[in-house]
């Protein structure tokens, strides 16, 4: 593994009420980190992954998260 | 003669003290006597059987638009807060210059979700710098303020439209420097920023392009005044929320300023979130910095509609694929037997009840009112319908627009937050008050407190509340001769039934300009309060009272 990639994901309650993705990236170093997506970017991720479900978020790059310009 | 007396309560004085019998005289707007009192006065207040303690200092609002035409911010003032702390998040009405006003408004229009009647109709733009703002709220206050000035609007006069696009140079900085220093001469708490926010196009507010050398320059000013900084940091992030309270406690300690992040949530989705950065927090202030994180009582709910497509459905795959459909199909596939037959399937033998039973249909958009308020589980049985096909029927019948909350989804574990709010070092707030108007209640949260944190869980005493959410909150905030019923303090009073403050049912309320639509909470068990020695509230309905003061 040469680079982030996503090992967890749930749904939480946005601050603005929305539902909203974080995503647990492991690191190469070994690292484990929670990233907070609001509800366009989680819905932006999932269907850039092809995902209908959370768990098909599972080894998916961390590059995904970022759009492509 | 004395002008108010609050009789025979239980006077809960602020301090944590115990709570004990006694009366609370006025006199020209500040607190005369406590104790057993036996002059007379022009109004007595009848307290038996009540608590009497200082008015609720609510922290962290958004109040700066709606008190332009409402100098009560309700409903804010009816659940016993007699003072609020807008500008938060880096946006202030002031100072601005009117051609910067369009883009300001669409700042607050994004966090605040107010109609834009309220910026065309409700007041008049008199102003421009904030001696003018004050000015202009000041004439019908019946709460008190304390008004943040925000980074981002002084980065906007500054630096015109690149405050969105680069890093300040020298003497903006400097300019900047000279712009805080004349708010906080005006009147301003302290300076609010965001790492967080969005402006009406999703790009990053102004204050968001500042590097830490003007954030360290724009502290030294507030280090003059011995001011707060404000910021909202990175939600659930805690690695970065933790590299926050770092910054913010150099910079504490070198300017000697009081420094507050907001909000700081609970989420079992992240259980160690909380819990690491309170940690940090506790090593911060032993080094001698103030962080205080702000942490607020009510649970989060998510609210969803299928007009929308929505996270809340991201366990249900078949859901997921539909409703990010554009409308047009996806109105089709909701209406096709098949595929509603498939989607039904995916909620299990009961037809969604487990999965969606406890929705609540909100109200306030195209929901038909006799059913607002209800669960779906009692909509389906009034509809002879399982749950699942009573959410995707109501919604196709009333053009998807009909909104759905799930209750308590986030920041919801009394167990867990009972002891973290009972936490000498985390400062209750962050209720968000005039913001967020479209989507949920901000309201009411110090009743919730009472109801959920005292009285059902017993996290901390009634006394230990009311000093959280009053003299502590003063003392944080240097809000002077505030926070406590003792001689010489401000007569900011609250008299409530302890065992029956609560915050209220959440309802739709269209009251703002423009007929605008807002969810609102009515309070619960609070009997009368008392702004600045005048009764601003008293059985159930506001008074004529103006008492309130920009109290910096």
């Amino acid at each position: 593994m040469d680079e982030a990639v996503i090992v967890g994901a749930d749904i939480v309650a946005g601050h603005d009420g929305t539902a909203e993705l974080v995503v647990r990236l492991l690191h190469p170093d070994g690292s484990e980190h929670p990233v907070l997506l609001d509800e366009d970017t989680g819905l932006k991720l999932m269907e850039a992954c092809g995902a209908a479900s959370l768990e098909d978020l599972y080894g998916q790059s961390w590059r995904r998260i970022v759009p492509e310009s | 003669m004395f002008d108010v007396i609050v009789r025979g309560g239980t006077v809960v004085d602020g301090t944590g003290a115990p709570g004990f019998a006694g009366d609370v005289a006025v006199k020209d707007g500040r607190i005369a006597a406590v104790g057993q009192i036996s002059g007379e006065a022009r109004t007595v207040v009848d307290a038996r059987g009540r608590v009497v303690a200082p008015g609720f200092i609510d922290p962290h609002t958004h109040f700066d638009v709606q008190l332009l035409w409402d100098g009560a911010a309700r409903p804010a003032l009816e659940h016993g807060v007699t003072c609020v702390v807008p500008g938060n998040c880096s946006l202030s009405l002031a100072p601005l210059k009117a051609d910067d006003r369009k883009a300001v408004v669409g700042m607050f229009q994004q966090i605040e979700e107010m109609p834009p009647e309220a910026f065309t109709t409700a007041f008049e733009w008199t102003w421009e710098d904030f001696a003018g703002y004050r000015a202009a709220i000041e004439k019908g206050l019946s709460i008190n303020v304390a008004p943040l000035v925000g980074h981002s609007v002084i980065r906007l006069w500054v630096m015109g439209p690149a405050s969105q696009e680069r890093a300040a140079f020298p003497d903006e900085i400097a300019a900047m420097q000279a712009l805080l220093r004349e708010c906080l001469k005006a009147g301003a708490v302290g300076l609010s920023t965001s790492f967080v926010d969005l402006d009406a196009h999703g790009k990053p507010v102004p204050s968001r392009y500042a590097q830490f050398d003007e954030l360290d320059a724009l502290c030294a000013v507030l280090g003059e005044f011995g001011r707060m900084l404000q910021v909202v940091p990175e939600f659930y992030a805690t690695d970065i929320t933790i590299a926050r309270i770092d910054q913010l406690a150099e910079l504490s300690i070198r300017h000697g300023i009081p420094t507050t992040f907001s909000p700081l949530f609970d989420t079992l989705a992240v259980p160690d979130n909380a819990e690491r950065a309170i940690a940090r927090v506790e090593e911060q202030f032993a080094r001698g910095a103030r962080v205080w994180p702000q942490m607020q009582t009510r649970p989060i709910d998510i609210s969803f509609s299928l007009l929308r497509p929505s996270l809340f459905f991201a366990r249900l795959p078949r859901w997921v694929r539909i409703l990010r459909q554009p409308l047009e199909q996806r109105v089709a596939a909701l209406t096709d037997p098949d595929t509603r037959a498939k989607m039904l399937a995916d909620l299990g033998p009961d037809g969604g009840e487990a999965m969606f039973g406890r929705l609540v249909a909100r109200g306030g958009d195209a929901c038909p009112p006799e059913y607002v308020g209800k669960t779906l589980s009692e909509i389906a049985r009034l509809r002879g319908q399982p749950a699942g096909l009573a959410l995707i029927k109501l919604s196709l019948e009333n053009g998807l627009d009909v909104a759905f909350l799930s209750a308590s989804q986030g920041h919801q574990s009394t167990d867990r937050i009972g002891p973290m709010l009972a936490h000498p070092l985390v400062h209750i707030g962050a209720s968000d008050g005039g913001a967020h108007l479209a989507s949920f209640s901000t309201y009411g949260d110090t009743g919730y407190l009472f109801s959920e944190f005292v009285r059902k869980a017993g996290a901390m005493s009634l006394e230990k509340a009311v000093a959280k959410i009053t003299s502590e909150t003063a003392d944080i905030w240097g809000l002077k001769d505030r926070g406590r019923l003792a001689p010489g303090q401000c007569a900011d009073i609250v008299v409530f039934d302890a065992d029956a403050i609560d915050r209220g049912d959440e309802l739709p309320a269209f009251d703002m300009p423009g007929d605008g639509m807002r969810y609102v909470r009515a309070a619960r068990g609070v009997d009368t309060v008392l702004v600045n020695g005048e009764v601003a509230y008293a059985q159930g309905a506001y008074t004529a009272s103006r008492s309130g003061v920009v109290c910096v």
